[in-house]
């Protein structure tokens, strides 16, 4: 780190050296990325969503690009709890930098769970409560739509998480996301990350048929950005300010600068998703980029930057 | 000799453009050259494996010289990497060079058409699992389809150079001829088996090939024109081997032609991918699990692109 800029920040009880941290499902389970950047760089790393059982996913095809982003229906596919407890945690322990788990589920029961085994691993830092993938049948985001549900399972999980952080990630296919926020909240969330990606779909003209086998799928990418910015500023100066809860911001981060904006707008981290993909070692040249920023902006502490949007 | 078909240590690296030739109507070969760890990585490349190529920031073609079909679409704005296989690689003193064979089907492989010598792009790989070669094979059987054609390219290279006991014989098929990715008039090649395309012969390698509306070579399906080759050769099928690339659809029909003889059969699978590197599980391929009826989904860019051919089950959808 550069030595007279302080870019490290305090997010819900945990000290992130940097704010910026990989998106759920685009940097992998745990060291993949190793081979492209020097992960001990980064704020923290946020796993792909981690459910009971494994998950197969969905048929393809799964992705589909589209201008400046992609849509996804990967269905959380994933090696389940107890193969990431054996492969995946001991390699965590080694990243030197904080850990949370993204947790999904079907039932309330299923997430509480996930989390309760993995509360007492010395590795992991604090949960990511995913109450918001829309390319899921049951769970997901049918419990981050409803004010009522997301009171109800951030409550049970949080009860589960031995008294580490747990964060709740917002989807933003509500009418009013400030409204889901509060009940996060009120129900003990330590910090939120927003958002998830927007319900969207793709049809191919000539077969007059969605591209993606499951029909729709989650739009990231550039593209959400400037929605992405808006509802962080939204939840910030609406609830989570005053509250004292931080936000992770993100969507369509690809530059230093788009996470600045998420900053500006009240973002304590930043997550990098879709990016990742394109440039495996973005998270780092973000750091680089922000680390130059507040030089450049005479910023001697980032906390000076987090929710600083003007009036105007 | 056998060998898995992997190499190791992956990295994201600069390439310099040193040739980029239209060889057919729609077909370019891209030539790149890699320097310092990239030459290194990609000296270990093996036939098969891919790279994934960004092409974000190159420039779209003139308004006028975009073919009709490609018009409205060509516009929309890139943003994933590509994969591309390659077609040769080839190493010496710490250079490395790769050749890239592709064809002009949306707004990517249009705006590659413009790169130029001394453009520089960024690759990612080598990716995935390339074609292994199994012990005690004497006969093998090369099967492109359509834009299948690069990895069975580089795999020819390689059979003819590391594996003087096997005899390979190449086929290749399109829908007609103007879709076959080879370089020289497709519309007079001959319709029996010898040296036929360059690609192969050039090492030593005899080929054919075969269109379905007759415009070059064979008339009909490459996959019968395979099995009409296979009825007049009396080789042990223990010793064979078919090696396959090109749409689902013809790799469905020779792993049934493999299966129905007992001749092993490696596919060359393609699925949309985001990171190629095993991470974004967009790239899924449903495979059988031995000894069970349960199918489970396995990563084209990770555990493939070449599969076992008994392991897949081949879908309709892609
Ligand atoms: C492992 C691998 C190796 C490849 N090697 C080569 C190669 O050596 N040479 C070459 O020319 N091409 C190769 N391809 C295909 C190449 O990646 C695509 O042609 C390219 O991505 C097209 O990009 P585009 O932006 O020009 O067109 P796009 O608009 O992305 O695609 C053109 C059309 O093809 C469809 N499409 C795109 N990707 C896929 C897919 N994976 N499966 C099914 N349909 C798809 C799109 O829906 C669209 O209709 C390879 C693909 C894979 C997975
Ligand atoms: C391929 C893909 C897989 C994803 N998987 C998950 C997941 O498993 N759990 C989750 O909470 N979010 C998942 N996300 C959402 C991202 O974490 C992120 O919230 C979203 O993509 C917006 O950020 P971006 O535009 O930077 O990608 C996924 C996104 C993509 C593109
Ligand atoms: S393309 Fe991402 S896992 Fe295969």
């Amino acid at each position: 780190m550069a030595g007279r800029v302080d870019i490290s920040v305090e997010f819900g009880g945990v000290r992130l050296g940097n704010p910026v941290v990989t998106a759920s499902g685009t940097c992998g389970y745990a060291d993949e990325l190793g081979e492209f950047m020097d992960l001990r760089r980064l704020g923290g790393f946020v796993t792909k969503s981690i459910t009971a059982r494994p998950r197969k996913g969905n048929p393809t095809p799964r992705i589909v690009e589209t201008d400046s982003g992609m849509l996804n229906a990967i269905g959380l596919a994933n090696i389940g709890l107890e193969r990431f407890v054996e492969e995946k945690v001991p390699v965590l322990a080694g990243l030197g930098i904080p850990v949370f788990v993204n947790v999904a589920g079907e039932t309330i029961e299923q997430y509480a769970a996930v989390v309760e085994r993995l509360a007492g691993e010395g590795a992991i830092a604090g949960f990511e409560l995913n109450i918001s993938c829309p390319n899921v049948k049951k769970g997901g985001i049918t419990f981050g739509t409803e004010a009522g549900l997301v009171k109800e399972i951030t409550a049970a999980v949080k009860a589960a998480c031995g008294g580490k952080m747990l964060m709740v990630k917002l989807t933003p296919n509500v009418t009013d996301i400030s409204v889901t926020a509060r009940a996060a909240i009120e129900a003990g969330a330590d910090a939120l990350s927003l958002v998830n990606t927007f319900t969207a779909m793709v049809i191919d003209i000539e077969q007059r048929k969605p591209v993606l086998a499951n029909r729709t799928g989650g739009l990231s990418g550039p593209a959400i950005r400037p929605i992405a910015v808006y509802l962080v500023s939204k939840v910030y100066r609406e609830v989570a300010k005053d509250a004292g809860v931080p936000i992770m911001g993100m969507g369509g981060i690809m530059t230093a600068s788009d996470a600045i904006e998420f900053m500006i707008a009240g973002a304590s981290a930043v997550g990098i998703g879709t990016a990742s993909f394109v440039r495996p070692d973005c998270a780092v040249r973000v750091v680089e980029g922000i680390e130059s920023y507040c030089e450049r902006h005479g910023i001697g502490n980032i906390k000076d930057l987090i929710g600083s949007l003007e009036a105007g | 000799m056998a060998d898995n078909g992997t190499s190791s240590g992956k990295g994201q690296f600069d390439a310099a453009v040193r040739e980029n030739r239209l060889i057919g109507e729609r077909f370019y070969k891209l030539k790149l050259e890699f320097f310092g760890e990239g030459a290194e990585a990609f000296e270990g490349f093996r036939p098969g494996q891919f790279a994934q190529v960004d092409i974000s920031g190159t420039a779209l073609p003139p308004a006028d010289s975009i073919p009709d079909e490609l018009r409205d679409s060509a516009g929309r704005d890139v943003l994933l990497r590509r994969p591309f296989s390659f077609t040769d690689v080839t190493s010496d003193r710490g250079r490395t060079w790769a050749e890239l064979l592709y064809c002009v089907v949306g707004p990517s492989t249009l705006r590659m058409t413009t790169l130029q010598a001394g453009d520089s792009l960024s690759v990612i790989g080598p990716l995935g699992n390339g074609f292994w070669v199994p012990e005690g094979k004497k006969t093998a059987l090369l099967v492109a389809g359509g834009m299948g054609s690069p990895p069975v390219q580089c795999l020819a290279k390689m059979l003819a150079k590391d594996y003087p006991e096997i005899t390979p014989t190449a086929f290749a098929g399109a829908k007609r001829a103007g879709d076959l990715p080879f370089e020289g008039r497709m519309d007079e090649v001959s319709r029996e088996i010898g040296f036929v395309l360059k690609e192969f012969g050039r090492h030593g390698i005899e080929s054919i090939v075969a269109t379905d509306d007759g415009s070059a070579g064979f008339k009909g399906l490459v996959t019968d024109c395979m099995v009409q080759w296979l009825t007049g050769n009396s080789a042990p099928r223990k010793e064979m081997i078919i090696y396959a690339c090109g749409p689902e659809a013809m790799l469905a029909k020779a792993a049934a032609i493999a299966r129905e003889r007992g001749i092993d059969c490696q596919v060359s699978m393609e699925r949309r991918m985001a990171c190629g590197t095993g991470i974004c599980q967009s790239c899924a391929v449903e495979c059988r699990v031995e000894g069970s009826s349960e199918t489970v989904y396995k990563l084209c860019c990770k555990d493939g692109p070449v599969f076992d051919a008994r392991e897949v089950v081949f879908s309709d959808r892609e």
